[in-house]
Formats: structure tokens, C-alpha cells, sequence
């Protein structure tokens, strides 16, 4: 819709009307009200002049007693025509009236007005002469003031409105300057006019025109740093999108690209080529090497898949090398080719620094179009899991299953930790010598929604997957250090070296066990062979605990490459022997010399030994007769969610 | 008794002396003496801080003047506004400077008026004349009435005298010029057909 343009001429002409009639009424009713009073009192004047010139010949006369004198005075009187009665008073006694013709039908517009008669050359009053004095005078003024005035502002209005005309008529070339410029564009060049008046509109046109050469100018420099920038964009595009759909190493085309052929073509089929145990060569050469030798592998693969097949070789990422048939061929077409590769690359050689280095590759392949990324994973994965060169995906490999079973857990676990349903269960550990329960295991159990108790095996993987661990085992270390608060009773509790390594978990264990008190009866117990792996973390983790008054203990001693030179550094106050070993030391010997063997060195070292698995009580009588401080097992007790304690 | 000896004096005028108009020496008697307080500088002239009005007369027409005087102290009681006066009847043989008067009021003469009236103008006091005529001889005032009551002032002797009147005065009079008086003739007999109105008036005052 157009906008309504609100003149300024219109606007500047208006106002100054408004000032101007404003201020003119105001003075038109203020000299209005001042000169009717004035003309007013120019009559009550002419009244009271008449009066005192004539009252001194009427006071002689009534001082002589010439009343008839009087009369005559007083008739000379009404032939004022103003004047419509005359009356003369002595002594409250009228001696002489007279009323003029007139005074009947003008009494209402006249006005009276007195004065004392004096005797002459004295004080004395002898009478009052009264004078009924016509308004017509007056009237006939204020009526011819009016008029004028009213004449005054028409002519007032005229003038204004010739003014209003001539300021349009002025201002009417700034409407044509901007009826044109309306619809400027950069691209186009108007005439802008009255350029040479030498007012203020031929100063606005020069300036447009100055205006509108340096928009023309800035515009023709903004088309081509346009232009210049569009060509930038273009050839980055180009770049950024050969970048989004190519390996940057191989120059191959990666999975984005993959993923768009896949979803493509209908009816393909395809193989991920995985090169085995890669990262022992980027360990042992350097990723340097490595990627030369990806390189390197990319462009083999490119030479050995014939143009048979359309296919497009992939490079997914790292180690992982995809082709994909545009049109899958024949199954046992298909699998010969597959064959066929997997000889070819085995007979693949790379050099380096005169090594001749050799690849294997395992093939994960699916002869379904539809997911044929995932199921081709799952394929590979599938082969690695059997140590097979290849495999192609089967629904009986029942991978499916197992994700679903995982989903599952996750979901589970996720709500027994909502509803604190993650509980745990305490396992006496008994003092050998005494018969009586010293210490009890804290061991995580799940109740589901029967509050059937779960044993961790089902889920402590999942949990690890699925990075709920850390909150199990927060639950696990709040709800034991609560449980022992007040109970005189050592405790251990069990942490992964992912515990470890989680410096929140360890801030959490440090606040737990201080807030609960619980430093001088809580035992950490650590996995053997975690902890050498990560010795330094485990290192500084039980510095920290034992620093706190906490002891440490090392759980499934035994279970493999038991490294004492590590033991004897990490200061640990409990070697909890790996229950394989306990389990068969009634039948196995060379289980009950590595038993005797850890035992003695334990002792030598000022170490308590703990014997777990204890499940009858001929392993129970051969813990004893080791020497071995503590047992713990299904034939002592089992774990309940509360400690037999008397 | 008053009428009685009005007639009788009014006779013996008949009789001996010039004949007034018994209307207009009342009107004259009313009015004169009021004039006398029309002087500006009425204080100067008076006498023992009296107004002295002064009737000159021919020994014949004493009872006349006798009655004039009568009638001024009747109609005034004795003061006029805030000043008492005193009528000081004197012949014309004996008014010289020395008389004592604030006014003079001259009866009918044939002979004297000048004299009169220069002593009049030489004491700076105003002077009346029953007789317009005799303004012509250096009077000052005269009463006469037509068709209604005129004052006539002899000009010449207003700037002679150098007398301030109020200045209404001035307006209401008719100045005569010393031809003025020939010229029109005045016969009092034509002019009595305004006397009803003092006639009337008089009679009321009696009342």
C-alpha cells in the first residue's frame, strides 16, 4: 500500500496558520475586550463631559431660582441625540425632566449616569442632575470594530492560503526530485533537474547528483569484488566439496562418499577391506610410514580391481578400505573376486628403508544392498572375531542379537540407577586363625523390577561400553561407605583401572571416605594386570588413598605374569590370590607351588594373603595349612545385602 | 396689614416717585444678592466680615428701598450661604467712596448714576440697576424679565471693574454693548406676560 506523503509545505503553512490565528485570536479577544471597554468608557466620558459642562449653568440657575431656565437647559440638552432623559433633582425634589422620543424603545441599551449639583463658587450641593445617556454609540463602535476585524481576517485568510500556494509552488520541485529518486537504483542514471537554481533545492539536486556519481562508482567497484568473491566461493566449493567427499590422504573417495552411492544405487554390493594389526606398523614405523604405506595400498588396490566390475574403491578412514559395486554380480562371482584380492594383496610389497614389508587384510562383505555399510561391518567384524580372511554377512551371524541384547542392559541399567536398584552385597572375609569375620567384600549387584538379584556379569560390560560404569561405581562407593559408617568392620571395595584413571571417581572416593569416615576401614582392591599397565596412575592413585589412611589391595594375584618387582614399590597391604589358582589347589601342584610361592613372599613382605573362591572344605583346610591369612568364599558365605556380624 | 401697607406704599409710589414694577424689584431683590456670591473674591469686599449690600435711592422712593429691604431680609433670614449681610439703605446725595458697601443696588434715577457708578468702579464692588437703561451709565447688572428671566451685564464695566465671576455666571447673562439697550427699548409693560410665572412664585414664598 503507498504511504500518504505528508507535504511539508502543507505542514510548514498549516502551522505558521495555527500560530498565526491562535495569536490572532488571542489579541483579537483582548483588543476586543480592552475596546469595548474603552469605547465604553469614551461614552460614560462624553456622558459625564456633558455633565459637568452643563451642570454648572444648572446650579447658577437653581442657586437664581430660575427654574424655567432650567427647563430650558434641560430641553437644550435632549436634543443630544445620545441623550435619552435628563432629570434635575434639588433636594430630592425633581424640578425639572424631560425624556426624548427615543427613550422608550432604547432605555434597555442605555446606561445612567449621575451628578452632583454644586452651588456656585461653593461646595454645597443643591441637587443631582441624572442623565440617561443611549448605548448607541457604543454599539455603532463596537459593530465597526468588529467588522474591521473580521474583514481583517479574511483578508488574514487570503493571504495564507496564496501563501500556502506560493510554498507548494516553492517546495514542489523537492516532490519531482523525489518522485525520481524513488526508483533510484545503483544500475540506472536519472537526470536529477533544477541543478543550476541557486537555492537550496538546486544545492540538494547538485548534491544527489554528486550522490548518485559516487554510488554509480562504488557500485561498479562492489560488482566486481562481487564477482571476484563469487568466483572465490566457487572454487572453494569446488575444493570444500571434493574435500567432504574424498580421503584427504589417499585422495580416494571417503565414506560420505560411500554413504551417498549407497544410498544411490539400489542394487549394489559391498566389501570393507580392513589391513590387519596396522597399528603395530604406525607403532613400529612411525605414522609417517604408515601413511605411505596407505598410500601406497590405495593405489595397489586401484591397479588389482579390474574395470570388470563398476565399482568405486573407498577409502573409509585409517586402515579401512571399502569397494563398492555399482551393480552386485553374481554370489559366486562375487566371492571369487573377493578370493582373488585377498591373494593379490598378500602378494602386495612395500619397501622401506630396504625392509620389504608384507600386509594381510581381513574382508567383511555384503551382498545386500539395503545397510550394506553396517552389515558389511558387521561382517568384518564377524571374520576378525573367527580369525577368517573373509565372511560375508549372514543373518544367522546373530550380531543383531547381541546389539539388541546390549541395548537391552543399557536400558536396564539405566533404570535401576534412576530407582536405586544397584545395591551392594557383602561377602564376609574371614580371619583364618580367629574363625571370625574381619573384613567382607562389597560386590555389585542389580535387583530388576521382581527385585531379583543380577549378577554383575551380565551387565559390568555393558556398563563399560556404555560409560554408566562411573555412576555404578559411585553408587557402589556411596552406599558401602554409608553401610560401614558405623559398623567395626573393614570393607574392601573393587576398581578398574578405568576408576583410576577417571580423576572425578577418584575425587569422589577421597570425598566419600572422608565424609563417612571410613579411611581406616576401607580396602581398595586393584586388578594385577590393570595396574601394571598403567603403573604410573596406579602409582600416584595409591599414594594419594594411602595418604588419606586407606589400605590397598591387589585383587586375582596370580592370574597373570605376576610382576613382584612392581609389587614391592606400590606398597600394598593385601594380595588377594586369583580364585583359578584357589579352586584347584586340592588336585593341581604346580597351582599349590605358585600358591606357596606367592604365600611366602607375601609373608617376607609383611603382606596379608587372601584366599577367594574357597568353595569346600578340603580348599579351605589347604588355605589354612599355607598359612594364608584370610578366606572368602561360597563355603564360608555368600553375599547378602547385609553383614552377618554378631 | 402687610398688604394693606404694600398698597399704601405702592400708592404713595404712584403718587410721589417713579413708578417700579413691583414683580421685577422682587426678582431683582432675590436675585442680585445671590449674584454677590458669584464674585470669586467676595471675601475682599466684605465689611466687618459682613456682606454690606447697599441701596441707593431718591429720597422719594425711600419706601420703596425700605421695602426691598424688608423683603431681602425676609427671603434671607439674615445670612446669605455662610456670610451675613446687612442692606444699608442710603440716598443719593450721601453715597460717596466712603459709603460702606460689598454691592450697590441703584433704584431708579434720572441723575447721579454715573457718579454711582464710578464709585462703584473705583471700590471694585459690583452694582445693580433696577433700570436696564441705566447700564448704558455705568451700572453693571440689571434684572429684567421677558419671556423668561434675562441678567444682563454691561461688558465694558465687567473688564472695567475687574470683578471674577464664577464662570457660569458669564455663560448664563446676555452681555449688552452700550447701543444694545437703544436699540431694543426696553418697556417693561410689553414684558409683563411672563410676571404670572413670578407672580406665582412669589405668592408661594408668602405661603
Amino acid at each position: 500500500m503507498k504511504k500518504k506523503m505528508n507535504s511539508l509545505s502543507r505542514k510548514i503553512v498549516f502551522l505558521i496558520t495555527a500560530v498565526t490565528l491562535v495569536s490572532f485570536l488571542l489579541i483579537f479577544n483582548l483588543f476586543e475586550k480592552i475596546n469595548k471597554e474603552a469605547f465604553y468608557n469614551i461614552e460614560t466620558e462624553k456622558a459625564k463631559l456633558i455633565l459637568s459642562t452643563i451642570e454648572p449653568l444648572i446650579a447658577l440657575n437653581i442657586y437664581l431660582n430660575l427654574n424655567n431656565r432650567v427647563e430650558e437647559l434641560t430641553k437644550q440638552l435632549i436634543t443630544n441625540p445620545n441623550i435619552l432623559a435628563v432629570k434635575v433633582l434639588q433636594k430630592n425634589k425633581i424640578i425639572s425632566e424631560i425624556k426624548a422620543l427615543e427613550f422608550e424603545s432604547n432605555v434597555n441599551d442605555s446606561f445612567i449616569v449621575k451628578n452632583a449639583i454644586y452651588q456656585p463658587n461653593s461646595k454645597k450641593e443643591i441637587g443631582t442632575l441624572i442623565l440617561t445617556y443611549s448605548n448607541k454609540n457604543y454599539k455603532e463602535l463596537v459593530d465597526r470594530y468588529t467588522t474591521l476585524l473580521i474583514k481583517v481576517l479574511i483578508l488574514f485568510v487570503i493571504f495564507f492560503l496564496i501563501f500556502s500556494l506560493y510554498v507548494k509552488r516553492l517546495l514542489s520541485p523537492l516532490r519531482k526530485i523525489a518522485k525520481l529518486v524513488r526508483g533510484y537504483s545503483p544500475d540506472q542514471n536519472i537526470n536529477i533537474p533544477f541543478d543550476n537554481q541557486n537555492n537550496e533545492i538546486g544545492f540538494i539536486s547538485h548534491a544527489l547528483n554528486n550522490m548518485q556519481q559516487s554510488i554509480t562508482k562504488y557500485s561498479e567497484q562492489q560488482q566486481n569484488i562481487n564477482k571476484y568473491l563469487e568466483e572465490k566461493v566457487e572454487e572453494k566449493t569446488k575444493e570444500l566439496r571434493h574435500q567432504l567427499y574424498t580421503n584427504a590422504l589417499t585422495g580416494l573417495p571417503n565414506r560420505r562418499s560411500l554413504l551417498h552411492d549407497i544410498n544411490y544405487y539400489e542394487n549394489g554390493a559391498l566389501l570393507i577391506i580392513n589391513i590387519d594389526d596396522f597399528k603395530e606398523i604406525n607403532d613400529f614405523f612411525g605414522h609417517s610410514v604408515g601413511d605411505n604405506i596407505l598410500i601406497s595400498f590405495a593405489q595397489k588396490l586401484s591397479e588389482i580391481i579390474t574395470k570388470e566390475h563398476e565399482s568405486t574403491l573407498v577409502h573409509l578412514a585409517g586402515d579401512e578400505f571399502a569397494l563398492f559395486f555399482l551393480q552386485k554380480p553374481a554370489k559366486k562371482e562375487f566371492i571369487n573376486f573377493i578370493n582373488s584380492l585377498l591373494k593379490n594383496i598378500e602378494k602386495i610389497i612395500f619397501t622401506h628403508e630396504n625392509n620389504e614389508l608384507t600386509i594381510r587384510v581381513t574382508i567383511g562383505a555384503t551382498y545386500q544392498a539395503i545397510e550394506a555399510l553396517e552389515k558389511a561391518d558387521i561382517a568384518l567384524k564377524s571374520a576378525k572375531k573367527q580369525g577368517k580372511d573373509f565372511l560375508i554377512y549372514d543373518e544367522t551371524l546373530n550380531v543383531e542379537q547381541q546389539y539388541k541384547n546390549n541395548m537391552e542392559w543399557t536400558k536396564k541399567l539405566n533404570w535401576a540407577i534412576e530407582n536405586d536398584k544397584i545395591q551392594p552385597f557383602f561377602q564376609p572375609i574371614y580371619d583364618n586363625k580367629t574363625n571370625r569375620i574381619v573384613s567382607a567384600e562389597c560386590l555389585i549387584r542389580l535387583l530388576d523390577k521382581d527385585n531379583k538379584i543380577i549378577s554383575p556379569y551380565y551387565f559390568l560390560t555393558i556398563a563399560k561400553k556404555s560409560k554408566l560404569y562411573s555412576k555404578l561405581t559411585k553408587i557402589m562407593i556411596q552406599k558401602s561407605c554409608q553401610y560401614f559408617e558405623h559398623l567395626d568392620c573393614d570393607f574392601s571395595i573393587n576398581l578398574s583401572v578405568e576408576d583410576i584413571l577417571d580423576i572425578d571417581i577418584v575425587n569422589y572416593i577421597s570425598k566419600s571416605i572422608l565424609q563417612y569416615n571410613v579411611a581406616n576401614k576401607i580396602i581398595l582392591e586393584l586388578l594385577e594386570t590393570e595396574e601394571i599397565e598403567n603403573y604410573e596412575e596406579v602409582s600416584s592413585f595409591i599414594f594419594e588413598m594411602k595418604s588419606l589412611g586407606c589400605r590397598i589391595a591387589i585383587d586375582d594375584f596370580g592370574s597373570g605374569y605376576s610382576n613382584f618387582e612392581y609389587l614391592l614399590k606400590l606398597n600394598i597391604d593385601y594380595i588377594k590370590i586369583d580364585g583359578s589358582l584357589i579352586k584347584n589347589l586340592e588336585t593341581d601342584k604346580n597351582t599349590l607351588i605358585v600358591v606357596e610361592t606367592i604365600v611366602d613372599f607375601a609373608q617376607k613382605l609383611n603382606i596379608k594373603v587372601i584366599a577367594e573362591y574357597v568353595h569346600n572344605e578340603g580348599v579351605y583346610n589347604k588355605v589354612k595349612q599355607l598359612g594364608i591369612d584370610r578366606s572368602q568364599g561360597f563355603y564360608l558365605a555368600e553375599p547378602r545385602n547385609a553383614l552377618p556380624l554378631p | 396689614m402687610k398688604k394693606i401697607l404694600f398698597l399704601y406704599l405702592t400708592l404713595i409710589n404712584v403718587a410721589f416717585g417713579y413708578h417700579y414694577d413691583d414683580i421685577v424689584l422682587k426678582a431683582q431683590a432675590s436675585i442680585f444678592p445671590k449674584i454677590i456670591l458669584l464674585d470669586k473674591k467676595i471675601q475682599n469686599k466684605l465689611i466687618d466680615g459682613k456682606i454690606v449690600y447697599t441701596i441707593v435711592y431718591n429720597k422719594s422712593d425711600y419706601n420703596t428701598a425700605l421695602s426691598i429691604e424688608k423683603f431681602i431680609n425676609k427671603n434671607f433670614q439674615g445670612s446669605l450661604d455662610k456670610y451675613n449681610y446687612k442692606v444699608n439703605l442710603v440716598e443719593f446725595e450721601k453715597f460717596s467712596i466712603q459709603t460702606q458697601a460689598s454691592a450697590v443696588y441703584v433704584l431708579n434715577l434720572s441723575e447721579h448714576i454715573e457718579k454711582i457708578a464710578k464709585v462703584a468702579s473705583e471700590k471694585g464692588i459690583i452694582s445693580f440697576s433696577y433700570d436696564i437703561n441705566n447700564l448704558k451709565k455705568g451700572l453693571m447688572f440689571s434684572l429684567v424679565i421677558e419671556k423668561s428671566t434675562v441678567l444682563y451685564l454691561k461688558k465694558e464695566i465687567l473688564f472695567a471693574t475687574k470683578i471674577e465671576f464664577v464662570d457660569a455666571l458669564l455663560q448664563m447673562v446676555r452681555f449688552v454693548e452700550a447701543d444694545y439697550i437703544d436699540k431694543n427699548n426696553f418697556d417693561y409693560q410689553n414684558k409683563l406676560n411672563s410676571r404670572n410665572y413670578y407672580a406665582k412664585y412669589f405668592m408661594n414664598q408668602k405661603k
